[in-house]
Order: structure tokens, then sequence, then C-alpha cells
């Protein structure tokens, strides 16, 4: 076959897709999955989370298991979402050796449920002594925090409102005659700065809307002391588009992470291993007698293998990286479209033009790639297409028992940690619904392409 | 000429299985050892222990001793061929040892009893599901190819492409979360409640607890089925004559039901079968997920637990029951098929 017949019949082929609607859907869903492929940085909210997703450090500013942020425009209470808090001013005041950073950040709060923590960073070199204290619109002040503390290279200064000032929080609710007969225990530091006081304020507080200013105060006694960047952080009692799990992390992120893993492993074992296939049907096809018996054989003790069981067995013992896994899949999927494949080359084989090349001298090699090969192609990309969405699912599958590669983020280990975590007890929908839909998504992409292609290339499928 | 057939094709499928058990024997067999080398050693610790008063000496002596002979008596001395060829051939012989930390419901350590105990629970869960999941997915099927095109087969075709690359036990996941936690209206998991009533409310109590996990099977699985059965059925409707029994003015009912189905029967069964094997061994993680005690749910156990003899015994009995499901699949389809010259070369 030459380049120009190849393109004539590919171009035919393109036309006839064209007419499949449901294909047409599927490439453009692949399309999609393809720019979030390409678009990936820009798509996630936490950069490193591809390879910090098992680094707890690295989540711990956000809620734990929130749900996502869109879920308030259904709910008549509104929850606080998690957003950065803006600086109104920021003074520097010398006195002596003495420098005094003053920063105030604002608070918008407009809805019904606190926040579940606000969090204050600072990095540097510097020993500061921190007073954080908050102004509320009711006008009532409460001094949150004061303390020396240490910051070094490599060691953020992270002070995390809701844990250390709740002894601040029940001191406020004292000095209001509010807390009377209350445990310290059952409290929450941040239900306590956001609502209106009143005795009611823990059985069923009322939220205080308005603006909130927090200030914050470095104290710095060394001249060498360096304080570079502070941030304030609200962790809401909602958080980004898919909420988070309950060790912090962002379900968005991981999914959009999970995204090219899965790609990976679907096309990478559906491509290794439809190739081999082809190749191997064609070959058993063409070379006959008991080369054809023998290769035969082979192909049903590969076929006789129950595929998962093993695999799992496999993985358990000997706990595989990504690429090996991908190895193992290869190995028990190739037998796929061996009988289909041999089928086709025997009638091939029969054709006249295979007899008048080997006529003229042409190896077996040639005529095998170049004539009969070319043929099964189209064959060989349908079944390619099918066979992603079962590698995926595997994988998925793999990763729930616990045995995928732990340096990745696939959508499987997001479903393990779901499962792990008792999501489904707790109605954490939006920790197990997304990753299965993504899922269940990339596999009626390739569904749909991989149905449509069939559809055109089996002549018996054709409606009447 | 069927017997003859049939003799060669279980010669052969044993054979399989004997490279098979071969195969994962060499693959386990490091493990395996390091697992029991571990086990030997506790043992003599513990009989150590019932020892009293002897010298340190003696003690030296002793452990040696009781090594030797229970190296000796798990073929540990002997070179590595033929400790896999020994593994090879106690697994054959049904002889898969004691498990390392899982009992049986009776308390007994034999990985085949605790096995044995849970096979007719897996089937019984995969068997129900798939006979319900047959008979929509023909009756469907049917229905699809009876007007191919129509709005009944794109719709429904449209279904079977959606759910294609849809994990069973994520739907599973789902369906528990809603309905036994949100509207609590079947059990979250398990073959019985506790503890299980008696009598006849002991079988409906086992039939409660089957019907969420079927109820996912079926939902899951229909769709391809119908999916498949309609292009065999289509494809049979363009023979040649199908053309002729419409042209002699035969009832479409009677061209449909009579003539298609007895042609389009024999892949529609092996299709089937073929299901249910996979299901069988292939839903591990749905046993899991669902908390069913079957033997997907053994392996998900003997997993967490590392339990190398339960799982390598499991997988023996797994790819020992595919491989008799396999023959019993050639042998169904050479006897519901006349166009099969049994016992033909191929």
């Amino acid at each position: 076959m030459r380049i120009g017949e190849m393109k004539s019949s590919f171009d035919e082929f393109w036309g006839e897709f064209r007419k499949v609607k449901s294909g047409m859907i599927g490439l453009v869903f692949l399309g999609l999955f393809l720019m979030i492929l390409f678009f990936e940085p820009l798509l996630l909210p936490f950069e490193q989370a591809n390879s910090r997703w098992k680094d707890i450090t690295y989540w711990e500013d956000n809620p734990a298991s929130a749900a996502p942020q869109w879920t308030n425009f259904f709910s008549s209470k509104k929850s606080a979402v998690s957003m950065p808090l803006e600086v109104e001013k920021k003074e520097v005041k010398n006195a002596g050796t003495i420098r005094i950073i003053e920063e105030t950040f604002l608070y918008d709060y407009q809805y019904d449920a606190a926040p579940s923590d606000i969090i204050f960073r600072a990095s540097g070199q510097a020993n500061p002594t921190v007073i954080i204290s908050v102004e509320r619109p009711d006008g009532k002040k409460i001094d949150l925090l004061r303390k020396p503390l240490e910051v070094t290279q490599g060691k953020d200064l992270r002070i995390a409102i809701d844990k250390t000032s709740l002894n601040e929080a029940y001191n406020f609710l004292k000095s209001m005659d509010a807390a009377t007969g209350l445990s310290k225990q059952t409290l929450k530091t941040t239900d306590i700065l956001f609502s209106k006081v009143e005795d009611s304020i823990v059985f069923t507080p009322q939220a205080l809307k308005g603006e909130y200013k927090i200030m914050v105060s470095l104290i710095l006694q060394k001249e060498t002391d360096v304080i570079e960047s502070t941030e304030m952080k609200v962790a809401g009692r909602v958080h980004g588009i898919l909420g988070t799990d309950n060790s912090k992390r962002d379900i968005w992120s991981g999914v959009i992470a999970g995204v090219k893993w899965a790609m990976l492993i679907g096309l990478l074992t559906a491509l290794v291993s439809v190739s081999i296939g082809v190749i191997y049907g064609v070959i058993s096809a063409y070379v006959g007698g008991w080369k054809d018996s023998l290769m035969q054989r082979i192909f049903e003790i590969f076929i006789s293998v129950p595929m998962l069981p093993v695999l799992i067995v496999m993985s358990a013992v000997f706990k595989p990286n990504i690429w090996m896994i991908i190895l193992i899949m290869c190995v028990f999927y190739w037998v796929g479209p061996v009988k289909t494949v041999r089928s086709m080359g025997l009638q091939i084989k029969e054709e006249t033009y295979i007899e008048a090349s080997r006529a003229l001298g042409a190896s077996n090699t040639r005529i095998i790639f170049k004539h009969m090969v070319p043929l099964l192609i189209p064959y060989a990309f349908a079944s390619m297409a099918l066979n992603v969405p079962g590698a995926i699912v595997v994988e998925a599958t793999l990763s729930l028992l616990g045995l995928g590669d732990p340096n990745i983020v696939t959508w499987g280990q997001i479903l393990q940690d779901a499962h792990n975590g008792g999501a489904m007890l707790s109605g954490m929908w939006w920790w197990v619904v997304p990753p299965g839909m993504a899922i269940a998504f990339m596999g009626m992409t390739f569904a749909f392409v991989g149905f449509a292609m069939d559809k055109i290339l089996n002549p018996k499928l054709k409606t009447r | 000429m069927f017997w003859k057939y049939m003799l060669k094709r279980v010669f052969y499928g044993i054979f399989i299985y004997i490279i098979l058990i071969f195969v994962f024997s060499a693959l386990f067999n490091t493990v395996m050892e390091q697992t029991l080398r571990g086990q030997i050693d506790e043992e003599i610790r513990a009989e150590l222990m019932a020892l009293d008063n002897v010298g340190s000496q003696q003690i030296q002596n002793f452990i040696e001793m009781r090594r030797a002979e229970k190296f000796a008596l798990y073929k540990l001395d002997k070179p590595i061929f033929e400790r896999i060829v020994w593994r090879t051939w106690s697994t054959l012989t049904l002889n898969l040892g004691k498990s390392s930390s899982i009992r049986s419901a009776a308390g007994d350590r034999n990985v085949w009893a605790i096995v044995s105990e849970k096979i007719p629970r897996t089937l019984i869960l995969f068997s129900s599901a798939m006979l319900i999941d047959i008979i929509i997915g023909i009756w469907l099927g049917l229905k699809k190819a009876q007007k191919a095109g129509g709005v009944l087969d794109k719709s429904t075709s449209v279904g079977t492409m959606v759910v294609f690359g849809m994990p069973s036990w994520w739907l599973g996941m789902i369906l528990i979360m809603f309905f036994a936690y949100t509207i609590k209206v079947f059990p979250s998991g398990g073959l019985h409640a506790t503890p299980p009533p008696e009598g006849i409310a002991f079988f409906l109590d086992a039939l409660y607890h089957l019907a969420l996990p079927v109820m996912t099977l079926v939902v899951i699985g229909f769709w391809g089925r119908a999916f498949l059965t309609r292009n065999i059925v289509l494809g049979v409707l363009q023979d040649d004559y199908i053309m002729a029994a419409r042209a002699r003015g035969i009832p479409e009912r009677k061209v449909l039901y009579g003539h298609t189905m007895r042609t389009s029967a024999p892949p529609i069964v092996t299709m089937s079968l073929l299901a249910l094997l996979a299901s069988v061994s292939g839903n591990i993680v749905f046993e899991g997920i669902f908390n069913w005690p079957g033997m997907g749910n053994l392996f998900w156990f003997a997993l967490q637990q590392n339990d190398v003899p339960v799982l390598m015994g499991n997988l023996a009995i797994t790819t020992g029951l595919y491989i008799c499901g396999l023959i019993l699949l050639d042998l169904v389809y050479g006897l519901l098929d006349p166009r099969i010259k049994v016992g033909a070369k191929a």
C-alpha cells in the first residue's frame, strides 16, 4: 500500500465516520480530555498536586471533608468559602532596634456558617513576637494570640486560629457572660468569632455578618530578623470546585492530575497489546501448518488465565510501579484481537496480489508488514479504542485494593482513599462521584469512538 | 466423533492447567518460602516456650534439629527446581496447605476448607445477577435488532456506550451510599443480618442482602449483552435463507423466533457463559465493596493480611474453575451448532 492509497482510504473512512453522530461526540470529548492534558498547569489550583499528593503538609491550610463551593447555591444556609484575605494596610514602625510590622486583613463575612479555620503564614528568618486580634462588625475586639515564635528558612510560621485561640475565645465568651455552664471542649473558636453574642451562641449560633478586621503585629527584636511574606487564609466550610477529602486534599486537583495517568495507562496498554496481538494473528495466519498450531496453543494458554486475580496476586507480591503494571496488563491484553485478526488474515492470504508478490520473490516479512498488516490497521484502531476503558478500569481496580503506584495520583487511588476514609458512610459524595465519573466518562469517550469505527468497518452491523 | 473431540478438549484443558500452576508456583516460590520460613521459626519458638530447664547448648541443638525436620517436611532443603515441581504437585492434588492467618467459619486453617466455604456464595451472587442480566439483555437485543436504527435501538446503544467504561464497583459504591445510608432501604453489605434470623426468615434475609449487589450488576451488565445480541441477530437476519423465508411469506415473528434464534443461539450462549466466567473471576473488588463473603472478598482479605497460601490457593481454584468453564463452553458450542465439524481441524 502506498502513501497515496492510504490517504485516499483514510479520506473515505473519515467521510463515513463524520456521519456517525456518536463517533463525533466521542471525538469532541477526546479533544476535551486532550485540552485538559495540555492546560493542566492552568487548571490546577494547587500547582504541586502531582508531586505532593501524599504530602499532608502541602494541603494543611484547606478544610477537611468540605463539600464543593457551589453546593451553597442549593442550600438555604450558606457556608463560608475558602479564600485568601486581602491586606488592607501594611505598616512598619521603628522603635529603636525594635521593628514592628503591622498588617490588617479584611474579611467580608456574609455567610450563615462560620469558616472552619483562619490561618496566618509567614516565612523568613526571625524570632518575632506575634500578636493577633480581631475586630468584629459589632465593635467588639478579641485578642487571639500573643506569643514569641520562631521562623526559620524552610520552616514557615503557621498559626491556625481555630486551634491556638480557643482559650481566648472562651474567655471572651465569659467576659460577655455568655459561657455559663459550658465546657471548653465543646466549643469551636471560629463559631464564637463569627456569631452574635447571645446565650444561644453555642447551640444555635446566629451569624454576625459584616466586615471583620484581623490585625497582626510582628515584633522583631534583632536587626538581622527578616520576615519575607505574610498571608492570611480562610479555610471555609465549603471548598473549591469539588471539595476536599478527609486529609484536606483538593479533589478537583486530584481528578485533573489523574487525567494524564488514565490516558497514559489506557492508550499505552491498548497500543502495545493490540499491536502485538494483530502482528501475532497475522503471522499465525500467514505461516500456517504446525507453526500456526503451536502459536494457537500458546494463545490458548494465555486466554485460559483469569486476568484480574492473577494481576492482583502478582501486584500484591511484587509491588510494581505504573510501568510494570502497564507491562503486566499488556501480557494479558494482547490476546484480545488475535482470533479475529487470524481469521481476517486467512482471507487476505488467499488474495491474488499476495500470491503475485510471493511469486516475485518478496520476503515473508515484507508480505506480512507491507501487504497484510496495513489492511488490518482500521480494525486495529477500533479495537485499540475499545480496549482503552478496560485498561483504565483494571488500573483503578488495582489502586482500589491499594496496589497502585504510590508515586502518582490516579482516579482509582482517590477512590481507594474514599473507600478507606468512609466516604460512603458519611455521605461525602463529592469524594466518590467525581473520580468514578471521570473513569466512566473517559470510558464512554473511547467507547463512542470505538463503536463508531466498528460500525463502519463491520459490514454485518449495517442497519437494513 | 463428539466423544473424541470432548476427550481431546478435556485433556488439553488439564494440560494448560498444569502449565499455569507450574508458572504460578515458580513466580510465587520465593515469596511463599519467605512466609514459610517465618512460620517455621515461629512454630519452633512456640515449642521452645513449652520446654523448660534446658541449657543454651541444648536449645541450639533443639532449634537446629527441629528446623532441619521442618525444612525436610516442606522440602526447603531440596534444590529450587524440585521445590517448584513439588509445590506444583501439591497444588494440583488440592493440597493447598495452611493459611497464615485467615480461618474458615469453623476455625479451620486449611486453605481448601476456607475456599470451598466461599465458592457457593460467589456463585449465588453472580449467577443470579447474570440470569436476570441475560434475560433482559437478550430480550432487549432482539427488540433492538427487529427495528435496527430505530429510536429504541439508538437510545439503548448510547446506554451501552455510557456504561462501557464504568466500573461496577464504583456504581456499587454510589448505590450503597444512596440506598443504604441516605434513604436506608437496603443493607450496606454482608450476607446476613447479625445475628442471622432462623427458618424462612433466614432465606428472606439473604435475599434482602442479595438485592442491592445483584441490582448493581444487572444495571451495569445488560446493556452490553443487549448490544452484542443485537449484532449477532442482525448478522443472521442478513443471511440469504432469512430473505428466502421472508419471500416465502413466513410471518415475521416466526422468522425471528424460529429461524433467526436457532442460528443465533450458539454465539449468544457462548457470550453469556463467557461473561459469567469473567465475572466470577473478575469481581474481586465488587465483593469487597459489598462485603459479600465470597471468593473475591477472600482475595481482598488475603491481600490485606498478606496471606500468601490463601492467595495462591484461591488463585489455583479460580483458574481451575475458569478453565473448566472454558472447556464446558467449547463442548456446549459443539453440541449446539451442527455447523461446527466436531473433531475436525478448525
